[in-house]
């Protein structure tokens, strides 16, 4: 019993390894039947640009109406035609104080930008609000502006957050169609 | 004496007997190869054949052809190649024909990690040369490829009114593929989203593909 039940696993490994190798034989075949093909390649390499503008205080806290300022540099790739930053004032235990938000091309000399006042940017930021100011200032690769912060009837302590952000594609230079 | 003689003849008779039979079976093997030796003929016929070839270029139509782009591309940006293709083969190619694009790197510039950003790419062929300078085609446009994702090109996919072109050996198609990018991504005090397409580099392998006609039975 124990010799046939061997016999009968040797003679089904045997038909097992016929099939086996007459599939492999087939399978070449067909695919040689299905025909030539032709086939032509080319490569080119590309890379994706940055964008973003980092600023160097981005929290400032105002205790006086004294005037502070941030530098804001392009730190990307890509020239920019605007810049936006989120302008959170928090709420002060008293008063009620205002920002206003002025860049300038240069950096500011006490509190004057090339002896005038500088372009604002956006209105007047009241107390307990976030607003999103927007400059349309061209920013080349790592060129940058400079903004001052001017509060107004600060009577305690009240914190200014900048958040710059550029938002794509509507704040980065036209579009560029290469022909090469 | 007498049973001593009568067992020689009985021996003697054996012997031919034996040789008789053996001369029997001689001359009949004898016939039988000689009637085997008339049937054999042998007939013979020459047929010369060769395969034809199915083969696919593809070169520069005008400027560099496929190449890298120096510059780094921006949302909206549009970078274009004008290649020729060309069935320079002995056989013509079956209707359709299909592009894939590889990235290598593969990144979210080409696999489509970050939805519905990346690049694209769309071919336009052109009845004659491109202008080089312009970006435009003196004859007549006929798309082949509508703008697609690159991350939808990994595997192959037919192209549009290629037969016409090069359908037939020695014709040529001159395409223009035009590599894009699309993305919609702030940017918040320089630092970039989690999930972003900005500054990667990839290398795309585009592959055109073809198929020989249909076989045809001839007789002759």
């Amino acid at each position: 019993m124990t010799q046939w039940l061997t016999r009968s696993r040797a003679s089904r490994t045997v038909a097992f390894a016929a099939v086996l190798l007459l599939g492999v034989g087939v399978a070449p075949t067909l695919a040689s039947a299905a025909g030539v093909g032709g086939q032509a390649s080319g490569t080119s390499s590309v890379t994706a640009g940055n964008w973003g503008v980092t600023a160097t205080v981005t929290s400032m806290t105002f205790t006086t109406n004294t005037y502070q300022t941030s530098k804001v540099t392009n730190t990307g790739t890509i020239a920019l035609i605007a810049q936006s930053y989120s302008v959170i004032v928090s709420n002060p235990t008293s008063g009620s104080p205002t920002f206003k938000v002025f860049q300038c091309a240069v950096a500011w000399v006490s509190n004057l930008c090339s002896g005038g006042a500088g372009a604002q940017v956006g209105g007047t930021l009241a107390k307990n609000s976030t607003t999103t100011i927007t400059s349309t200032t061209a920013l080349a690769a790592a060129a940058a502006v400079y903004l001052q912060v001017e509060p107004a009837s600060v009577t305690a302590s009240t914190t200014v957050t900048l958040s710059p952000k550029v938002t794509s594609p509507t704040q980065l230079r036209a579009a560029v169609k290469t022909n090469q | 004496m007498s049973k001593h003689s009568h067992t020689v003849k009985k021996e003697r008779s054996y012997g031919k007997i034996a040789v008789a039979g053996l001369l029997t079976t001689s001359v009949g093997l004898l016939a039988t190869a000689g009637v085997y030796a008339g049937l054999s003929a042998t007939a013979t016929g020459a047929e010369q054949v060769s395969s034809g070839t199915l083969n696919l270029t593809l070169t520069p139509d005008v400027g560099v052809g496929f190449s890298n782009f120096a510059a780094k591309m921006a949302p909206g940006d549009t970078n274009n190649v004008y290649v020729n293709m060309n069935n320079t083969g002995t056989l013509a190619s079956a209707a359709g024909m299909t592009l894939a694009i590889a990235g290598a790197p593969a990144n979210a510039l080409t696999n489509g990690t970050v939805p519905g950003e990346g690049l694209t790419v769309t071919a336009t062929q052109c009845s004659v040369a491109w202008t080089l300078a312009t970006g435009v085609c003196s004859g007549t446009t006929t798309p082949i490829l509508a703008t697609t994702q690159v991350s939808a090109l990994a595997t192959p996919v037919a192209l549009s009114n290629i037969p016409a072109l090069v359908a037939a050996t020695g014709q040529v198609a001159h395409v223009q593929v035009s590599l894009g990018l699309v993305a919609t991504e702030t940017s918040t005090n320089g630092v970039a989203p989690g999930s972003t397409i900005q500054g990667l580099t990839t290398t795309l392998t585009y592959t055109f593909t073809e198929q020989q006609r249909t076989g045809v039975a001839t007789n002759q």
